[in-house]
């Protein structure tokens, strides 16, 4: 399996969260330290469905303790996390 | 009995009566009966230093702590009235409760105190949670001001129909009605440990935190972290061996559907399941009912009259395809169907559930007292034995996952954008993927996306209120009657999100 760099993962996570929450996000205005969970991008339900692509496309199975608000305050963390659940594999 | 007590009277006495029993237990700190107490009156005594005294409003803006609640007591104690604020709430809406609830101190962790703007921070005494003092630090005086029973506990700030939250009020005679009614009912002893989901700017709070000091029971604080995962609730209820579990139909959706509820017995220990904000649905019920023996009860009440009626499920009510009934009035309160012309709905038909009594609040802050019945929003069917249907409301205001949203408010602060044209907001799908959808059309020339704008409503509402799903549009689908035309909007994201995926 190739290695997915932290960069990759980034950008994969931002292109899902943009098509999936943000209509798309024409003006491209989500960066990698935009707060999800501040500005109500993730909620409980848009929360599952995003672990849910992190399962699929990854292959991550989120952790439990990693289910956290620090965790999921940005893509920058996220991708630190699958990143790490993907070395661990 | 004359009532002369107080709210905070619950907690005194137990710890005079138990004081090494557990009152706070889990993630958030724990202590018992005797270091609360201790706690309550060092944390009275550092406010009183700062001029605290009866009637004086205090907020408290923290996350989930022992220490908070010891806060809550403590202004209790002083005579004056506190307010919880959740500690999701934007510095700009902070402010505007600040402002309008007119208070004069602030309890709060240090990091959250930082973000409030300085002008106010100044004006404000703050006490800070994180360095509360050790108990000999401060001199321990016991702190009981004696209140009357319309004297104000504390006040809920909710969403409010023109941008501008609105305070509920609760006399220490209203909260001590409806727990005395809670405690007669479910009976909890000292061996009880409830499980506080709820914020404690929610008035389901309420239930857990006194009915539990009521009887010198452990109440256990749920982290509000642990909302974003289902499976560490599941854990929880497990590893704290909850006895009373209260909080919306959606959590416990949530955990039955993602957190591998049922993937475990249920604990031995859980004996009541509560649940209140929003109807569940009766094929979950049925779930619950068969994963455990305890007893279910749906509980209601607008925060403006806290639970005014119940209902424990019964066999009967898994027979039938509707929503558990709310049930009948509790708490001292009397509840009737109000029909268009005023006249009270007989069985079988519908009306504006009516509350008067002892639960009934005081009023909203800064504005006239409430005076006789008062009018929930909710309309009802009344069932052959008296008890009510609830069908839906009659005005604007929504429920998120049990949250109550005002669409005016959402608006309000939409319209605050200087690029934003028109707006429309409204509520769609159904239980656990209700959520929030708004449209907008930007003045022309104005080039905002969907997180910028999102930056603005994060500055004035809790992340709760703001749209899931936010679309820019070209114009606003109107039926004839100049509503929103649901069936005319876009597919939400997140069913488009499902279908595809």
């Amino acid at each position: 399996m190739t290695t997915q760099t932290r960069e990759d993962i980034s950008a994969e996570l931002l292109t899902f969260i943009r098509e999936s929450f943000l209509a798309g996000d024409p003006e491209g205005e989500l960066e990698v330290d935009t707060p999800l969970l501040e500005l109500g991008i993730l909620n409980s339900l848009n929360t599952a469905l995003l672990i849910a692509h992190i399962g699929e496309r990854f292959g991550v199975q989120v952790p439990l303790n990693d289910v956290t608000a620090a965790t999921f305050k940005s893509v920058r963390p996220l991708s630190e996390m699958v990143h790490e659940g993907l070395s661990r594999t | 009995m004359s009532d002369r007590r107080g709210l905070h009277d619950l907690l005194a006495a137990s710890a005079a009566r138990t004081p090494h029993a557990p009152a706070v237990v889990g993630p958030t700190g724990s202590m018992s009966y005797r270091e609360l107490d201790e706690r309550a009156d060092a944390l009275a005594g550092l406010l009183s230093g700062q001029g605290i005294g009866k009637g004086d409003r205090v907020l408290i803006w923290s996350p989930k702590s022992a220490n908070a609640i010891a806060a809550m007591q403590a202004v209790l104690r002083l005579g004056a009235i506190y307010v919880p604020v959740d500690p999701l709430t934007p510095p700009e809406r902070f402010a505007a409760i600040a402002r309008e609830s007119g208070a004069l101190a602030l309890c709060a962790p240090g990091d959250l105190s930082a973000r409030i703007p300085s002008p106010l921070r100044d004006r404000l005494a703050c006490v800070d949670l994180d360095a509360a003092p050790a108990s000999d630090a401060v001199p321990r005086t016991p702190v009981n001001t004696s209140v009357e029973p319309d004297d104000l506990a504390y006040i809920l700030y909710t969403s409010g129909s023109t941008g501008t939250p609105k305070g509920v009020c609760i006399s220490h005679r209203n909260a001590l009605s409806f727990i005395d009614w809670a405690v007669a009912e479910f009976a909890p002893g000292p061996q009880d440990r409830f499980a506080n989901h709820s914020a404690f700017s929610f008035d389901l709070s309420v239930l857990d935190l006194y009915a539990a000091f009521a009887v010198g029971a452990a109440v256990c604080p749920i982290p509000t972290e642990f909302a974003y995962a289902p499976e560490r609730l599941v854990e929880f209820l497990h590893r704290e061996r909850i006895s009373v579990w209260y909080s919306v139909p959606s959590v416990l959706i949530l955990m039955l559907r993602d957190g591998g509820l049922l993937d475990r017995p249920a604990p031995e220990t859980l004996r009541a399941l509560l649940f209140a904000g929003e109807p569940f649905p009766i094929g979950y019920v049925r779930t619950v009912a068969t994963w455990c023996d305890a007893r279910l009860l749906n509980l209601y009440g607008p925060t403006e009259t806290n639970v005014c009626t119940f209902h424990e499920v019964r066999p009967a009510d898994l027979a039938r395809d509707l929503p558990v009934p709310i049930g009948r009035p509790c708490s001292g309160d009397r509840a009737w169907a109000r029909r268009p012309d005023g006249s009270e709905a007989g069985p079988g038909e519908e009306g504006e559930l009516v509350v008067s009594g002892p639960t009934v609040f005081a009023g909203y802050w800064g504005r006239q007292p409430q005076e006789g019945p008062y009018a929930t929003g909710d309309r009802v069917k009344v069932r052959p034995d008296g008890s009510f249907d609830y069908l839906g409301r009659r005005d604007d205001m929504v429920k998120i996952r049990g949250h109550r949203i005002e669409l005016g408010d959402v608006l309000a602060a939409l319209y605050s954008h200087p690029g934003v044209a028109e707006a429309a907001v409204v509520a769609v799908g159904e239980g656990l993927d209700r959520s929030l959808a708004a449209f907008v059309i930007r003045d022309e020339g104005s080039s905002f996306g969907n997180v910028a704008l999102r930056r603005h409503l994060a500055d004035r509402l809790a992340p709760h209120m703001i749209p899931g799903d936010i679309r820019f549009v070209d114009q606003l689908p109107l039926n004839e009657r100049g509503k929103v035309d649901l069936a005319a909007l876009p597919t939400p994201l997140h069913v488009a999100q499902k279908v595809r995926g």
